[in-house]
């Protein structure tokens, strides 16, 4: 079990995180787990919870930062028929390790979330969408479901309230498009996982054409201590408009990879340099991911950066996922920003034309400039193709993304790319590191 | 709201796209169909809309709203379109000189008026395997499809049909049929104009000629009693494309495979196009008095077996010689179902959409009248109608897995239209019921099932529909003329058209036939006389909700051909009938003053010119 290593402000979902069997629900319950679905079903009005995670301040911990209330209360629970939850737990986003760390350390944390979000919008069935590679968190998921199943958690009168209840798991089959949220759902459904366009949205017409409120795995085991301690004592943490802890995966050219829960408001010096450990002995942060490969990157001259969106988005980057990825000095920019490039062309559903050919043509115009056949019309084609990836040209996040790859390290490391395209030599050391 | 500065009301939900047709403003659209839900893919529709966010956004899939400024000619919309345009280019083979879509494609047009002026393209293309047969019929060049998906999406929404879909993903994303087996859907045709592009090709038409080299009529489809609405293209007086002209009365733009692509014989080499009398070539006035004399007097010896496609004036005539020296003849028209003539609570097709219960008894529509069936299945899986279905097997319409099917044995079908008047469905249904009936082919008593769907309306507020099968069954109903005759035994047969479908009885002494191909039978026929076809002849037809349209023929009646209203005026005088018609006008104001049913041919109305190829919307709207 991995320890706690260092939060700011006491930690808040790792809270119970280190206790011996935690996963077990009898352990779990035992540190006071399901307290919060107790309190929250037999004390308190679906809409007082709602309530609760709108004073918490709680925002989307999946990437687009979104008002967790704020999205809860767009559903509406008096509607007739069935309402769904759906639970994204697909974490495709390279750099992100944090669902997993904490499904497999509480599993029963996010039933529990699952539970109060289900109750509060009014859904009698939630589904877990679950990577395909996570074979142990789907174990530990599938054991704790029936564990809460044989408890009574889930079943026709979950804490004697008449309000049916059950979570079914859905396991991914490998395209990271599935994490985005409407793509997600027509995989669910058993389509072709491309993303719908929007509006509607899913808390209109989201699974099955049902309201459907769709959450991150963190958000939702956020949401069991906002229960019990108040929404008020979470908006302590944080900044104002970022308020808060958020689980953070540090990972790359660093010490001490791993998952960390950090206060939002934190700089990125922190969680890289004392957190993470720093780069190895003798060489520096070159660059960095603030939150996962879909943010745009930022030198490490802006290490100072502070880890809530608004600083970030004043850093013209964001969140996201909460993925740190660090590069060391080694390594050359544009074999890193065509290897991600690759991963974006490779994941594109194909369903929007900007992002099945823009990511495409971007990988094919770096290999130009990686074989030394690069030119200044290499150069105006990459900030052409970002350029038209960005900026609602597409009909999802990932072809932004890609285009974020391609801008944001032009934007920082411009002489590198000019080395490389028009003088054909990289003046990087260790350049094979990354190829 | 306004749109580049032009103030436009419209309805609220109205797309921004269709609102700017309004106001005649181009806005690119590949993926978006006005037919097909929005599904915004493309991205070529990107207009900039305020109040909103400050990025472009998808005119087909935003609604308009009061006081919305759009402007489609702002920097940041059209350098958003021109970027599209050359992503879709950065594939595409460019191979426009010998694609059938050259001259009448969006992507080039859209690329002249939208696109960047020059190219930056360069390096290699991606390459598929092509051109992929889909079909019989239907071609596939993966290169040149841009992925906007309104073929799948027809499928899957129009046609209720899982034989196209999407393989691989990305860049490698390409469209495919299901496990690579031909489709089979009698709509498959439609994707051929639904594409934007030149992927998706007719193989019967396939390099026969360029679309500025073709001229066009508007005409109507002889194939079935639905009467779709088709243009007809000729080049070279020959008949070389069929397409769909969209009517929202009756097809909404849809026809099927057999509208489409059954063409072919109007222009076989083989045609006849002169009279045979005994074996040898003749002139028309020794043919007819040929066939005068072998048919004069014969009474009820004689047989008289007609096409399905009898135009309206043809009927009429017909029916003159039947009242006059052919008294008694027997006659059986091709094709028709035993249904008796319509009640007067008739069901317009548009009317279906409108239902909020369809019944559909003794007939597999899809087969019988497609294009209906493709109505009935819009107004199920996009206006929720419920739908009944009593047959004795599986239907096409058995897709909606909400059907509710009665099996009746067969036979049984108006014995159990009797009792659906206490069905769950039919209590309450909350507005109209459409109730359409067949015939079963043959294995129901059509006037009792008549009798009892009529009766099934009036019960339960709704109006019925006989569903005709032959082209103009109910024209030739409203003549006089849709004989059910049987021709046994008869002397003399005139087979007009295909032969009986029974076979020329074996009694048969004299056989004249009047027909636009040459068959096997022909041999033992004394007289031969060739027919035009529904693309040479004037005339109409009446659907099978009774709307009267009109042929309009691209390719002129070229000698010796003639006219079939000439040669029945002809045959009338051989027999001593004088008719003294000079032009198909003069038959039709004659019918429509004789018959009532035929009053429509009274006027017939001006052919409604058909548009140049509009790059809004469809390739051919």
């Amino acid at each position: 079990m991995p320890e706690l290593r260092g939060t700011v402000g006491g930690p808040v979902v790792t809270e119970w995180f280190g206790t011996q069997d935690l996963y077990k629900l009898d352990v779990y319950k035992q540190k006071g787990g399901y307290a919060a679905l107790r309190k929250a079903m037999v004390d308190m009005k679906p809409v007082d919870i709602t309530n609760e995670v709108k004073t918490s301040g709680l925002r989307g911990r999946g990437g687009a930062g979104f008002a967790t209330g704020t999205k809860w209360g767009f559903i509406n629970r008096d509607m007739p028929g069935p309402k769904y939850v759906v639970v994204n737990a697909d974490e495709s986003e390279p750099g992100t390790s944090k669902d997993r760390y904490i499904i497999e350390n509480s599993p029963h944390m996010v039933l529990e979330g699952i539970m109060i979000a289900a109750y509060a919008v009014g859904a009698n069935q939630a589904w877990v969408y679950i990577r395909g590679e996570y074979d142990e968190p789907y174990r530990m998921l599938t054991e704790a479901i029936a564990e809460a199943r044989a408890a009574g958690y889930l079943g026709p009168k979950p804490m004697g309230i008449d309000f049916p209840l059950d979570i079914r798991l859905y396991r991914g089959h490998g395209a990271y498009i599935c994490g985005e949220e409407t793509a997600l759902l027509e995989s669910l459904e058993g389509k072709r996982a491309q993303p719908r366009s929007r509006p509607p949205f899913p808390a209109v017409k989201g699974a099955w054409g049902r309201p459907t409120l769709l959450n991150n795995v963190e958000t939702l085991a956020t949401v069991p201590w906002i229960v019990n301690h108040g929404g008020s004592e979470y908006a302590k943490r944080g900044t104002e408009k970022s308020p808060g802890t958020r689980l953070m995966s540090v990972s790359g050219n660093v010490k001490k990879p791993g998952v960390y829960e950090v206060e939002l408001g934190q700089t990125f010096r922190h969680v890289i340099m004392e957190l993470g450990g720093g780069p190895p002995d003798g060489r520096n942060v070159k660059v960095f991911w603030p939150g996962g490969s879909s943010a745009p990157v930022l030198p490490e001259s802006m290490l100072d950066t502070h880890t809530d969106m608004e600083a970030l988005a004043a850093a013209r980057s964001m969140g996201g996922s909460g993925g740190v990825i660090v590069m060391d000095d080694s390594h050359c920019i544009i074999r890193a920003a065509h290897r991600l490039l690759k991963f974006y062309a490779h994941e594109s559903c194909g369903k929007c034309t900007p992002c099945r050919v823009g990511g495409d043509w971007a990988v094919r115009t770096y290999e130009r400039i990686l074989a030394n056949e690069g030119s200044q019309v290499e150069l105006d084609i990459l900030q052409r193709v970002s350029d038209a990836l960005q900026n609602g040209r597409c009909l999802c996040g990932l072809g932004d993304s890609a285009g974020w790859v391609i801008d944001s390290t032009i934007r920082h490391f411009r002489s590198e790319y000019e080395d490389h395209a028009l003088r054909h030599e990289c003046n990087v050391g260790a350049v094979t590191a990354l190829a | 709201m306004t749109i580049d500065g032009q103030s436009v009301t419209v309805p609220p939900g109205t797309l921004i796209v269709e609102a700017a047709k309004n106001v005649g403003v181009e806005i690119p659209v590949f993926c978006y169909h006005h037919k097909l839900d929005p599904v915004g893919a493309c991205r070529l529709c990107l207009v900039d809309i305020a109040p909103g966010p400050p990025r472009p956004q998808t005119a087909c899939t935003t609604p308009v709203a009061p006081n919305m400024v759009i402007k489609t000619q702002s920097a940041m919309a059209v350098q958003a379109r021109a970027e599209i345009l050359e992503f879709e280019l950065v594939n595409h083979p460019l191979d426009c000189p010998v694609c059938d879509k050259g001259g009448e494609c969006p992507l080039q047009d859209f690329t002249f008026r939208h696109g960047y002026p020059t190219s930056r393209i360069d390096g290699p293309r991606l390459h598929f395997k092509k051109p992929i047969p889909l079909s019989a019929n239907i071609a596939l060049d993966r290169e040149r499809c841009v992925l906007c998906y309104r073929c799948t999406r027809y499928y899957d929404e129009i046609a209720w049909e899982q034989e196209l879909t999407t393989g691989q993903r990305g860049v490698q994303s390409f469209i495919t049929s299901q496990f690579d087996q031909p489709l089979t859907s009698i709509f498959s045709g439609n994707i051929i104009d639904l594409c934007p592009v030149g992927a998706l090709t007719s193989r019967v038409w396939r390099f026969e000629s360029r679309p500025w080299d073709m001229t066009q009529t508007g005409s109507v489809c002889s194939k079935c009693a639905v009467g779709c609405s088709v243009t007809l293209w000729q080049r070279r007086g020959q008949l070389v494309r069929v397409t769909s002209r969209e009517n929202d009365d009756i097809d909404e733009g849809w026809i099927c495979d057999r509208g489409r692509f059954d063409y072919t014989d109007v222009n076989d080499p083989k045609r006849l196009r002169v009279p045979v009398v005994k074996g040898a070539g003749s002139t028309w006035n020794t043919a007819i008095d040929a066939l005068a004399a072998g048919i004069k007097g014969k009474g009820p010896k004689l047989g008289i077996s007609l096409p399905q496609d009898l135009t309206n004036e043809e009927a009429f005539l017909f029916r003159r010689l039947l009242d006059g020296p052919l008294k008694g003849a027997k006659v059986k028209m091709h094709g028709r179902t035993a249904l008796p003539e319509p009640d007067p609570n008739q069901l317009l097709i548009k009317e279906i959409d409108d239902a909020r219960v369809i019944v559909v008894v003794a007939s597999d529509t899809e087969k019988d009248v497609p294009v209906v069936n493709l109505r009935i299945k819009k107004a199920v899986s996009k206006r929720g109608a419920q739908l009944i279905v009593v047959h004795p097997d599986g239907v096409d319409l058995d897709r909606n897995p909400h059907t509710v099917h009665v099996r009746n044995a067969a036979g049984s079908a108006a014995a159990e239209v009797e009792k659906l008047a206490s069905h769950e469905l039919l209590k309450s249904p909350g507005g109209p019921v459409a109730i359409l009936f067949g015939d079963g082919h043959g294995s129901e008593d059509a006037a009792d099932l008549a009798a009892a769907c009529a009766e099934l309306a009036s019960k339960v507020g709704g109006k019925v529909m006989p569903l005709y099968r032959a082209t103009n069954e109910r024209g030739a109903l409203d003549a006089g003329v849709a004989g059910w005759d049987k021709l046994d035994g008869v002397q003399a047969l005139l087979s007009w058209g295909p032969p009986p479908t029974a076979g020329i009885p074996s009694s048969v002494k004299f056989l004249a036939t009047w027909d636009h191909l040459q068959r096997p039978d022909h041999s033992r026929a004394a007289v031969v006389l060739p027919a035009t076809t529904f693309a040479e002849q004037q005339g109409s037809y009446t659907n099978l909700e009774g709307r009267v349209q009109f042929l309009r023929p691209p390719i002129p009646v070229a000698e010796p051909l003639k006219e079939s209203w000439e040669v029945l005026t002809e045959l009338a005088v051989a027999l001593g009938l004088e008719l003294g018609y000079t032009g198909i006008f003069a038959v039709q104001r004659d019918a429509a003053q004789t018959l009532p049913g035929l009053a429509d041919l009274a006027e017939p109305p001006s052919p409604t010119p058909v548009p140049t190829p509009v790059l809004i919307g469809p390739a051919h709207p």
